[in-house]
């Protein structure tokens, strides 16, 4: 009897999405977080008897023959790319992207790694650093003697001195988007590195059509929605006790075979 | 052994078999797509030795696991807000390509790949009303599904979602949300949600009932064997004093 394996599969199952949910619960305060959605299939099918099988000389068809699936498994765990809300912070630093784009930072080993979190500080030097002190990768150097830096919608840096009316232009911070952006993978921190699936990354100006566009002053809130999290919760609780069930009846219908002398 | 136990063995076996379906079902409760199947008993008559006497019946009456129906109704939709997430309602299947060759499926959360075609999260590309592949490309920004399944962006029409049906006793489950058939049809006139899934048709009080049900009549088939293991016991015992 397959029944306590099958009841298994769909407890791992449950399982798996109670995670999945719990690390979005987790998450509902980070900074640019894209929740995350468990997808599940069936397993293959144990063909008893094909459907379409011929049943006599005359061709009678089995209308539904007996296919017995043997549960089902997790096929993706997939990022849903939204948009999450504005937070004004006021910071100097700070950057939103309300579209498609990502930041490229560069990591210790010179690899580069894609956020949407757009908080940044300035380093002893002067570059623009994430919270980790790895450099953006357009190396924005912000001179000592700026007195106030503005970040335009489309990346141009700009600096003013003195008493300057005007600023000049002191860098462009550009935004990278991805073919598949739900290919990316997840190196924690915020950061997201390119793979196979994604696509290479396709660098550009912001403004420019599919890379949208940066706020300075504001961060992007958690794309996690708390009340679909819940409701998922429930449903994924209900499921592995539904599941547990099975396990229990299929265990007396065991018990019930042992007792036959 | 006689015929009383073989009837039940036959009967036992299938309720058996029912029950890991039941499993199933339940175990696909959250599987998007899933269409839930329950099984079929039929009876089938055996021809025996008439007794003796030359009276007495001649036939026996069996029961037997004889096929499976599915349960092709629409499942729930749950609004995920997705562009490219796509539900059915009624009937028809998305076709997607498959190393194995055509596939039908109802699961329709489908991305983007890196050459920007869609596909199912296995990778399989999703058919569109010719049977070829949907690309879009990078300047479509604000992608819409329309109901009968064109996908455009800014006006512009990047192609059209093939909606297929097959004969409901020709459908083959293989597993990953997919079915195989073979021969489909394309459905003029399909309805597509776009921004949501469908959830499985699953009902949990159903298949606890069913699950109850078939449990208490292995039981009592269980005791019916016992009953006549106790018979042919004391039968034994009596002609052996």
């Amino acid at each position: 009897m397959n029944a306590l394996k099958i009841a298994a599969t769909g407890m791992a199952a449950q399982q798996m999405r109670v995670d999945v949910i719990s690390n979005n619960i987790a998450n509902m305060s980070t900074t640019a977080y894209q929740p995350r959605v468990a997808e599940f299939a069936d397993l293959l099918y144990q063909q008893y008897q094909t459907p379409g099988t011929i049943t006599s000389q005359t061709g009678s068809i089995v209308p539904a023959g007996i296919q017995i699936g043997m549960g089902v498994r997790p096929t993706t765990v997939s990022m849903e790319m939204v948009q999450g809300a504005l937070s004004e912070t006021g910071g100097d630093f700070d950057l939103a992207v309300t579209g498609k784009g990502f930041f490229e930072i560069i990591q210790p080993d010179g690899e580069s790694a894609f956020t949407r979190d757009g908080k940044f500080y300035q380093n002893a030097d002067g570059l623009l650093v994430n919270s980790e002190g790895n450099a953006l990768a357009d190396q924005v150097t912000i001179p000592n003697d700026a007195q106030r830096v503005t970040i335009s919608p489309d990346g141009e840096v700009v600096a003013y001195f003195g008493n300057a009316a005007a600023g000049q232009t002191i860098g462009n911070i550009s935004l990278t988007v991805f073919a598949n952006p739900k290919g990316l993978e997840a190196l924690g921190g915020n950061l997201y590195k390119e793979t196979e699936a994604s696509g290479a990354p396709i660098n550009g100006q912001a403004g420019s059509e599919g890379f949208g566009i940066m706020r300075q002053g504001y961060l992007e809130d958690s794309g996690v929605d708390v009340v679909e999290e819940i409701s998922e919760l429930i449903e994924a609780q209900r499921g592995y006790e539904l599941n547990s069930k099975i396990i229990t009846a299929a265990d007396e219908m065991y018990a019930a075979t042992t007792r036959l002398r | 052994m006689d015929n009383a136990i073989y009837t039940m063995i036959t009967r036992q076996s299938g309720l058996m078999r029912e029950f890991s379906s039941v499993a199933n079902n339940v175990a696909n409760m959250g599987t998007t797509g899933f269409k839930a199947e329950h099984g079929v008993f039929s009876e089938y008559i055996r021809n025996i030795e008439a007794g003796a006497s030359g009276t007495g019946p001649t036939s026996l009456s069996m029961g037997k696991l004889a096929g499976h129906a599915t349960d092709l109704s629409d499942g729930g939709l749950k609004a995920t807000g997705g562009a490219l997430d796509m539900a059915i309602s009624g009937e028809g299947f998305f076709q997607v390509t498959t190393p194995a060759g055509n596939r039908l499926t109802r699961a329709g959360h489908f991305m983007l790949n890196a050459d920007r075609i869609l596909v199912d999260p296995q990778g399989n590309e999703v058919q569109n009303v010719g049977g070829g592949q949907i690309a879009i490309p990078q300047e479509a920004t604000d992608i819409r599904v329309a109901q009968d399944g064109t996908i455009s962006s800014d006006g512009i029409e990047y192609g059209r979602v093939g909606v297929f049906t097959a004969p409901a006793d020709t459908l083959q489950r293989e597993g990953n949300n997919l079915w195989s058939a073979p021969q489909t049809q394309i459905v003029d006139e399909p309805k597509i949600a776009s921004g949501f899934l469908e959830q499985s048709n699953v009902n949990p009080v159903l298949e606890m009932a069913r699950m109850i049900e078939v449990q208490r009549h292995y039981d009592a088939g269980q005791s019916l064997m016992d009953l006549e293991h106790d018979r042919i016991s004391s039968v034994a015992r009596a002609m052996r004093s």
